[in-house]
């Protein structure tokens, strides 16, 4: 815990003052990862700190193997991960992106259409949108909706948990995208870019924000059994590096090994291992003594400190038997449950970004069958989500915490017509559906009990208050302290961004 | 006739809009004088600035248009200029702000009539703008910079720099550097001492350490020649191509898979032939401009010999990612991986606008683009294919064929039906999604039309010209001009041209009454026409003739050529065709290539084969720019041909087939400014961690200028006169005093020299992923040494022994090992590895199985097994790792660390590791 404490009051002083980017605006966010660091003035400037290299260079000096100077280059190690302030005071530090992918209905869920219900098996008065698959009469929810709470949004009954705390909710139920079509509509939600190789929305953030506990991987997605469909590209760091990629954990698992690689050494002890790891700390001094003035050789040495805990603290943020029994039962049971859980005990600890995906492939996208389907999903997810958002209230750190709830596109209000060698003609589910669908978001500085923008009456495509995915990239920077267009990385002659050429920021969004 | 000139004239300002700027119409004006500065500052700029720079200023730049500044606002937008000075009639804006164009504007409402008059009238003035503090920067500034850029001058050999300290020049690489170093005032640096240096020379050529025996070796050869021995040792050994050939395959995006492809096969099962190819080539030393060329066109050359190697080289075009098998940015991939790594520009830069730094206009990037866009890429044997295997891919070629054909014949008898539909179609506003993934058949298929239109309308037209002038009455008074209209098209003889009789015929009678009737009477004519065509096909079919091959009439053949003419918007080409298929056929026409790749690649009878290209079998004689690199937005043609920054305004366009061959040879064009350059400058930033050029991948105007230029055209003339040889340049480094250097740190060089820049040191570089584990297996004693092959998975235990060059690169879920040690991304060309210091990777190093492995396989050698004393062994560990020996210090921590608690021999093996993950095994001095 001492631990964290340092971590969080380090990052408080250095964070909010700000400025540090500001100043040289034009350079801002230029890449500072030089292939070779080779001046200590280099590496300083990347500012931050190096946790427990205080205890380290203690030890060095004790021992007689280091010289003044060095201790104080150990001491400044810093990680390309290390917190850097963004470029103005941000309202939200983590995000936690829960992801029904596959393509949640939103008039099933968010964006209530009682219109659907008088033209139920007939059709729209207007041409049916063309989406992936053709689609033919209004088809109403199957499931009751009702208002919740002071603000009186309208829930489904299948999220009546999450309808319970909508109030902390901003529904934006006017959001649109390109394509209905999974893969560009994942990578457009992620990566702000259908098809091209660009960084993912986390890889952008914790290449910013660095993150706040070294022990942990700054940028974890989560999914139960195997990939979503774009697999890995979904958290790819793109042209930056490799280290802000987002790391996999396969949440079927409960065995910490399964879930981070090398994490545990089956072979030795621990009190071996730190033996083990002693004498290497005392070769590295010797050899860093005689080269003086190297800052690559001390940041090598911080980090096998730094893995020596993350053993440690990785094997206890994955366990959610830790947390005392009236959480987990708050949470409820179930994968969905434990990794959601899981999400909270990772932004607990500072980690910057947690993607929650529902499972392998594409659970949500019901071609048919949609009514027992998106009853089973939902099921396996409300309670948990409910209990996230009052759990991180009552820890105070919803505030900080941006929530994210969505799939890539929305559903058709209309029925999927029967398409040979597709959904077997049962003629009870929903298409995909780019041009309108909801999104929740919560925490982190969002305007709470709020609607933003509508769907038409029937709820195909958004026409008020449009929100493009573009729009929404921006917003969620803008929420951690970054303007959209001033945050780029140059690559290949280019100065990229999460946004590329569009997007602006949605203030109505915003508290 | 007026209407109908009309019509047409909104298409062909356009034309001549378009010839006005190719001819190089520059917008330059004459002095502007203190009325009209007087007169645009009050009446003009106000008005522009308030309602147009919302989307045509600074942010925004909607159809490419800019209006907040002069130079931009006279060049126009996408689809040319906007502003003919002089002449408001002709001028695009003054249209629009009229509404009496196809584009109004402002689009939320006209503008008041005496705005819009104002507007005119300036133009009429000519356009007055007064040019200072231009908010951009002007054309001459750019070009100026272009032109004295220092990457787009010629190479030219510069003399040696007289030095004082001659005693320390060894080569004239150390002159040049010294020469600076003198400037400066700092000394070089001492030599290295030899043990240091061979570690660094052996672990630089060949990505592994030396072995205890050559590092005594060495240390005891006082020979004058020992180390340039050394050196050409090292380059005569295969493990050099293994090293140097991966750096290249960074540049190539190397990978052995295809990236997310949905249902397809994810495997490149033959990149491993490209792989190996270069790795040859590196320890063959094939000249480099031979190396480049081969790897853009080896199919253009002659063939070597029965096994046609060199096709393997193309894998160079072909290993990249697959991006939804999205034409376009497939051959996007391939402009940037082939113009970045040859010759560092940024050329993709330029697919949507012209290049914002450097002088790449979006019209070169589509030369190069029409180059790819006429080149198909094929799977080439490289043995003589069997017959079984060649009967095998013809069957199944032709069960593909035979099914594409039949699902052709029906769509575009269904497209001929509709045809009237389309026509129609063509009048409501294009959609104004530019991507094409959403789009479905029919919106493909009106485009096509209305592309087909515009193209005919250039002209008078005997067909479509009733169509265009019944098209441009506006929606409330076409009942009311349609009469006077059709009475004009009672006599074929129309003013302008002389219409199809057919189609004059068509509207002789009753006045249509609407455009839909318009179109449907075109629609009953090509009906009539395809039925005639079908019974004549169907006569001779009967009668045993030959088939017809045109209509008895000209005027019904020139109806018949829109509907099966080669340029006929129903004719639709294959990957067209392809996209429009229904579901179950797309399907299925999908399950027969992937039987062909499938026998192509697995089949028993397959040979050895290279993912190769070969020039396409139709070649359109240019190729169209993409507006705003939209497919949905073909904009004027432009020659396949080389970038004008390099090879200037007089270039010729490419005339062999796709001009791939022609590319490469102006990519290595002996005055080529830039390829040479680059070489030597990735070769240097090998050596010392940094390039003289610190961007290796990046020479436009936005780079920072070389440290040493004379030394980087030095080695550049020298690399080009005395034959592409990378090895011969490797020499001219490695015997230099500048790479001979210590790398220790002298404060007083530092305080005047902090990055380094001068090479007063040699830096200290961190082994890379693969000397890394290349390096663990070797001292363990557990390297395979086998070269080639298909690619072998080095992540997942049982641990394969293969060099890390041969490890299976799985770009769409690249192992964290890789990213953990900052492997370069396989999905695009990179320029130089990160090195990034994290947590994860000390993770790897202290609990991997892998590491565990080594460790314990290095206490089991029989040299170090067989010391009897552990003072002994850890002499032989310490030669081993570092070579050199242990101090007492450290023998004495050593022991002292695998005699504590229970002494077991395990103790060993983790202080190996120790010693296998420690600062002084990973860093190079």
């Amino acid at each position: 815990m001492s631990f964290f404490l340092l971590a969080r009051q380090s990052l408080a002083s250095s964070v909010f003052p700000g400025r540090a980017w500001e100043q040289g605006s034009k350079k801002a966010m230029t890449p500072h990862i030089n292939p070779q660091p080779v001046t200590r003035r280099e590496m300083l400037s990347r500012c931050g700190m190096g946790f427990g290299a205080l205890a380290l260079a203690d030890l060095m000096k004790q021992t007689g193997l280091i010289e003044p100077t060095s201790a104080q280059a150990a001491t400044n190690y810093v990680s390309p991960l290390s917190p850097k302030p963004p470029h103005f005071a941000p309202q939200a530090r983590h995000v936690i992106h829960i992801f029904l992918n596959g393509g949640c209905s939103h008039v099933d869920t968010f964006d209530p259409k009682p219109k659907l219900a008088e033209y139920a098996g007939k059709p729209l008065p207007m041409p049916n949108l063309p989406t992936e698959r053709k689609t033919g009469a209004a088809f109403p929810s199957p499931y009751k909706f009702q208002k919740y709470g002071e603000s009186g949004i309208e829930v489904s009954e299948i999220f009546a948990n999450v309808g319970s705390v909508i109030d902390n909710f901003c529904v934006v139920r006017s959001m649109h995208a390109d394509v209905p079509n999974h893969e560009p509509s994942l990578l457009l939600m992620n990566c702000g870019e259908a098809r091209l190789v660009r960084p993912s929305m986390g890889s952008w953030l914790t290449y910013g924000l660095g993150t706040e506990n070294q022990n942990l991987p700054a940028f974890i997605a989560m999914c139960p059994g195997g990939y979503p469909i774009q697999e890995s590209q979904n958290w790819q760091a793109g042209f930056l590096p490799g280290i802000y990629q987002g790391t996999y954990i396969d949440t079927k698992h409960t065995d910490i090994e399964k879930l981070i690689e090398h994490v545990k050494n089956n072979h030795v002890a621990p009190a071996e291992q730190r033996r083990q790891l002693d004498l290497l700390q005392q070769l590295n001094a010797r050899h860093s003594a005689e080269r003086a003035h190297d800052p690559q050789l001390e940041a090598r040495i911080q980090t096998f400190e730094l893995a020596y805990r993350m053993q440690q603290e990785a094997a206890d943020a994955f366990d959610v038997n830790l947390e005392p029994k009236h959480i987990r039962e708050m949470y409820g049971p179930g994968t969905q449950a434990r990794q959601i859980l899981i999400a909270r005990r990772l932004i607990e600890r500072g980690v910057r970004f947690v993607q929650v995906w529902h499972g392998e492939g594409q659970p949500w996208d019901n071609h048919d069958d949609i009514e027992v389907n998106h009853r089973k999903l939902a099921g396996q997810c409300d309670q948990a989500i409910a209990a996230l958002i009052k759990d991180l209230k009552q820890r105070g750190l919803l505030e900080q915490t941006l929530v994210l709830i969505s799939g890539e596109f929305g559903r058709t209000p209309t029925v999927e017509l029967p398409t040979p060698g597709s959904n077997a003609g049962k003629v009870n589910g929903r298409d995909h559906n780019h041009y309108g669908f909801t999104m929740l978001m919560a925490g982190g500085g969002v305007r709470a009990g709020y609607v933003h923008g509508a769907t038409d009456e029937f709820g195909f495509q958004a026409v008020e208050k449009k929100v493009h995915v573009h729009d929404l990239h921006a917003t969620i920077l803008h929420l951690l302290g970054f303007d959209h267009e001033k945050f780029t990385y140059r690559y290949a002659g280019r100065d990229f961004r999460l946004t590329d050429v569009h997007g602006n920021v949605v203030r109505e969004l915003i508290a | 006739m007026k209407t109908f000139a009309k019509a047409c004239c909104a298409v062909l300002a356009v034309v001549v809009l378009w010839q006005c700027r190719a001819r190089g119409a520059s917008p330059t004006q004459d002095k502007v004088s203190p009325q009209d500065i007087d007169f645009f500052e009050k009446e003009i700029r106000p008005l522009l600035a308030a309602n147009c720079f919302e989307c045509h200023g600074e942010k925004k730049q909607e159809a490419g248009l800019r209006l907040d500044a002069r130079l931009p606002a006279m060049r126009g937008g996408d689809e040319g200029p906007v502003i003919k000075a002089g002449d408001p009639e002709a001028s695009k804006l003054v249209a629009a702000v009229r509404y009496t164009g196809d584009i109004q504007m402002p689009p939320d409402g006209k503008l008041p009539s005496e705005k819009v008059e104002v507007l005119a009238a300036w133009v009429k003035r000519g356009a007055p703008w007064p040019d200072h503090g231009s908010l951009v920067p002007s054309d001459d500034d750019s070009s100026d910079k272009a032109e004295n850029h220092w990457a787009f001058q010629p190479v030219r050999e510069p003399p040696l720099p007289t030095v004082n300290g001659s005693d320390w020049v060894r080569s004239p690489v150390d002159a040049f550097i010294l020469a600076r170093l003198e400037a400066a005032g700092i000394a070089p640096s001492k030599p290295a001492d030899r043990r240091t240096l061979l570690r660094r020379v052996t672990l630089d050529l060949t990505g592994l350490p030396p072995t205890p025996a050559e590092v005594e070796e060495f240390v005891n050869d006082a020979s004058p020649n020992a180390f340039e021995q050394v050196v050409d040792r090292l380059l005569a050994s295969p493990r050099y191509g293994e090293r140097w050939g991966r750096f290249w395959l960074d540049y190539a995006r190397y990978s052995d898979t295809k990236g997310y492809v949905f249902q397809e096969d994810r495997n490149y099962r033959f990149a491993y032939v490209y792989r190996d190819w270069v790795i040859r080539a590196f320890n063959e030393d094939l000249p480099y401009d031979q190396f480049l060329v081969r790897q853009i066109a080896a199919d253009r050359l002659p063939r070597e010999s029965e096994n046609n190697q060199q096709l393997a080289a193309m894998g160079f075009l072909t290993v990249g990612r697959r991006f939804l098998n999205n034409k376009y940015d497939i051959i996007d991939d391939r402009i940037d991986v082939v113009m970045r790594t040859t010759m560092a520009l940024t050329v993709s830069c330029a697919r949507c606008h012209d290049h914002k730094f450097d002088p790449i206009p979006t019209a070169d990037y589509y030369s190069i683009f029409g180059v790819f866009d006429a080149s198909v890429e094929k799977l080439l044997p490289i043995a003589p294919p069997s017959a079984e295997f060649e009967q095998g891919v013809r069957e199944r070629e032709e069960k593909l064929e035979k099914f594409m054909e039949e699902k052709r014949r029906d769509l575009e008898a269904r497209l001929r039906a509709d045809a009237a539909e389309f026509l129609l179609a063509t009048r409501s506003p294009p959609g104004t999604d530019e991507n094409m993934l959403r789009r479905d058949r029919k919106t493909r298929i009106t485009e096509r039309w209305r592309q087909y239109l515009s193209e005919r309308g250039k002209e008078f037209d005997p067909l479509f010209a009733p169509w265009c002038a019944f098209a441009a009455l506006a929606d409330g008074e076409f009942e009311k001009h349609a009469v006077s209209l059709s009475a004009s098209f009672a006599k074929a003889d129309v003013e302008g041209g002389r219409l199809n009789t057919l189609v004059a015929k068509a509207f002789a009678g009753e006045p249509p009454k609407s455009l839909a009737e318009v179109s449907a009477r075109y629609g009953r004519l090509f009906a009539e026409i395809d039925a005639e065509w079908k019974k004549s096909a169907d006569d001779a079919k009967t009668k045993n003739e030959p088939p017809p091959t045109a209509l008895a009439g000209a005027d019904a053949e020139q109806i018949r050529q829109v509907l099966y003419g080669s340029d006929s918007p129903l004719v639709l080409p294959g990957d067209m065709l392809d996209r429009s298929l229904e579901r179950p056929d797309r399907n299925e026409a999908r399950r027969l290539r992937q039987e062909i790749e499938k026998f192509r690649t697995t089949s028993k009878s397959a040979p050895l084969q290279a993912m190769g290209m070969e020039d396409a079998a139709r070649i359109p004689p240019k190729t169209r720019v993409l507006l705003r690199g939209s497919p949905g937005r073909p904009g004027p043609e432009v020659a396949r041909q080389f970038v004008s920054v390099v090879a200037g305004e007089s270039r010729e366009p490419f005339n062999e087939g796709s001009g791939r061959l022609e590319l490469a040879h102006e990519i290595v064009a002996a005055d080529n400014p830039l390829t040479s350059r680059v070489l030597v400058n990735r070769v240097w930033t090998h050596y010392f961690g940094q390039g003289l050029v610190r961007t290796p991948s990046d020479f436009g105007l936005r780079s920072d200028p070389p440290s040493h230029p004379e030394l980087l055209d030095y080695l550049a003339s020298r690399f080009v006169a005395e034959g592409w040889s990378i090895k011969k340049l490797h020499r001219w480094i490695l015997l230099s005093s500048t790479y001979q250097q210590s790398s220790e740190d002298r404060p007083e060089a530092r305080a005047k020299d902090p990055e380094n820049l001068l090479v007063w040191r040699m830096n200290r570089r961190r082994m890379d992923l693969e000397a890394l584990r290349d390096s663990l297996l070797f001292v363990a004693g557990q390297l395979d040494a086998t070269i080639g092959g298909p690619a072998v998975n080095i992540v997942t235990a049982p641990f394969s022994k293969r060099r890390s060059v041969y490890g299976q690169i799985e770009r769409q879920n690249l192992p964290a090992f890789f990213r953990t040690f900052d492997f370069a991304t396989p999905d695009s060309h990179s320029p130089q590895r990160f090195t990034t210091t994290v947590p994860q990777q000390a993770l790897f190093l202290m609990n991997s199985p892998f590491v565990i492995e080594q460790a314990a396989a290095l206490v089991k050698r029989p040299e170090i097994e067989s010391a009897a004393e552990p003072g002994d062994r850890i002499q032989r560990i310490y030669a081993l790792l570092f070579g050199r020996e242990a101090t007492t210090d450290e023998l004495a921590l050593g022991e002292q660390f695998v005699t504590a608690g229970d002494g077991a021999e395990s103790n060993w093996q983790r202080y190996a590791q120790a010693l296998m993950v420690s600062n002084e095994f990973l860093f190079i001095d």
